[in-house]
């Protein structure tokens, strides 16, 4: 990268099937305008995230992580998104811990109708996340 | 003050009538003034067994291992085994029960009350006597005494005892057959999790300083790993051996296998090895202090496993160790955990 180029930061992005996923491709067809630096990963649902998915992003090199659902509720599977809910919570905290950024892990709540939520959920992610500079710390170094 | 010879007594009694096939228990050792781990299948080893401020192993793990090994020569265990567990070492046998390992009867519980003490820190100890070698330590009330070349050396207990005991919530084994020493539980020497609270009151920056500097120094001996009767998976998401290899598998499919982890000893590997080994113990770790024992370069291990217990505690009311029949941490979760996280 040139100095004069602007920093892009790469996100990966854990959606769930039923919702989020649903969520993002609506954004698509309604063509919401939103930073094109998430790459979606379709997962069945958010309690079948592994902290380790999560390890194994940054690990490759990945700066911000999302993890996106479907509301309190609303889960597909009844109550896969409480289970993730917890998880999630544990691996940020520990991740805060050890001293990574907070801002470069999220987790949302995006239905199939909110398009215009997973837009906004984006970019907000991308505006917090640029600051931060690229991702080193969990990264694995090139040469391994 | 716990005797000896009722620990004693109780195993000979219980092997002579045939009602256990061994006990696990604590003999002295070859090294100094150390405890080593025990198992005596007689009635005459019995006058082996011991107990003083060494006694640090948390021996559930040799439950772990006696269930593989029958597992491997296919056999049913035909008694229990009996076991000397202190407060954490019950909790994790406790854990193992709740994860249907072994069943309640199959495991006899010989409890030990660490009182108002707890186990010694060698470390701490080695700044204490100056070079010196004790050869042998006892309890005494709030001390532990040494015998030391230069004579007896009486140190009060708080001063050498491992952090865990000193913040210790139960320091007595409360799932037992039969148990030896006073219950003193809330005699609490350190506010819980005093050690993790001092490391957290940093910023991120130092915070990241001191783990990546540790994170670099550990070099995968996965001695934590073994030493952690939690860890008893028979294959580890570290070692990636599950995948099969054919005559059909090609150089490709080799090098293109996943791997969650590679296995050089290298800052974000060795960081994706502990927070992972953290996750997977969290809600299941009983602060048995183990894993950072065992651990030759002192990698700070405990911390990473006491900051999930912290967290199972105070966000989702939480304790480890604490039913046979309760759900387990990352299994179950409450209307009320908290979501404010989330967007
Ligand atoms: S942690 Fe508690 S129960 Fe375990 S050895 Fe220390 S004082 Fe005893
Ligand atoms: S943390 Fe310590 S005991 Fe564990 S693998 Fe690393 S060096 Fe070995
Ligand atoms: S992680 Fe360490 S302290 Fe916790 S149960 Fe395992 S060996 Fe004991």
């Amino acid at each position: 990268m040139s100095e004069q180029q602007v920093y892009e930061p790469r996100i990966v992005a854990f959606l769930c099937k039923w919702c989020s996923s649903a969520g993002s491709d609506l954004a698509g067809v309604s063509r919401i305008q939103y930073p094109a630096n998430a790459t979606p990963i379709t997962v069945p649902c958010t309690g079948a995230i592994s902290p380790m998915y999560i390890m194994s992003a940054f690990n490759k090199g990945a700066d911000g992580v999302l993890v996106s659902g479907c509301h309190i509720g609303d889960c597909h599977y009844i109550e896969g998104n409480y289970l993730a809910r917890r998880k999630m919570k544990l691996i940020m905290e520990l991740l805060e811990f050890i001293g990574v950024e907070p801002n470069r892990f999220r987790m949302s709540w995006v239905s199939a109708a909110e398009g215009a939520k997973f837009a906004k959920v984006v970019t907000d992610f991308v505006n917090d996340l640029k600051p931060l500079g690229p991702q080193d710390k969990l990264k694995k170094a090139e040469h391994t | 003050m716990i005797n000896i010879q009722d620990i004693r007594e109780t195993a000979r009694d219980m092997l002579t009538k045939g009602e256990v096939r061994a006990v696990i228990g604590y003999r002295r050792g070859s090294r100094g003034m150390l405890a080593e781990p025990t198992f005596i299948t007689s009635a005459e080893q019995a006058d082996e067994l011991v107990w003083d401020p060494t006694c640090f192993h948390n021996l559930s793990l040799y439950l772990v291992h006696d269930r593989k090994f029958l597992a491997h020569i296919r056999k049913n265990a035909e008694a229990p085994v009996a076991i000397v567990a202190k407060g954490c070492d019950a909790r994790s046998i406790v854990v193992l029960m709740q994860e249907h390992y072994f069943k309640r009867e199959d495991v006899y519980i010989i409890g030990v009350s660490c009182e108002g003490t707890g186990v010694l820190d060698e470390r701490k100890l080695a700044k204490h006597l100056n070079g010196a070698q004790a050869s042998n330590v006892a309890f005494d009330g709030g001390d532990f005494v040494f015998t030391t070349a230069e004579g007896e050396k009486r140190l009060p207990a708080r001063e050498v005892m491992a952090d865990r005991c000193l913040e210790c919530r139960i320091p007595f084994p409360r799932e037992h057959n039969i148990v030896f020493g006073e219950d003193k539980t809330g005699r609490q020497l350190e506010a819980p999790f005093a050690a993790l609270t001092r490391f957290e009151a940093q910023g991120t920056g130092a915070r990241w300083d001191f783990w990546s500097h540790h994170f670099d120094r550990c070099i995968r001996c996965f001695a934590c790993r073994s030493v952690c009767p939690m860890c008893y998976c028979d294959e580890c998401v570290v070692d990636s051996i599950t995948f099969p290899v054919t005559t059909e598998t090609t150089a490709e499919d080799k090098a293109n296998r996943i791997r969650w982890i590679e296995r050089s000893a290298v800052r974000s590997e060795n960081i994706t090895y502990l927070m992972t080994r953290a996750m997977h113990l969290a809600g299941r770790c009983t602060d048995c202090g183990e894993c950072e024992r065992a651990c030759p370069v002192n990698v700070p291990i405990r911390l990473l496993n006491n900051k999930m217990e912290r967290e199972a505690r105070e966000q989702f009311g939480f304790e480890p160790g604490a039913s046979i029949g309760g759900p387990s941490l990352v299994a179950s979760f409450l209307d009320r955990d908290p979501g404010d996280f989330i967007r």
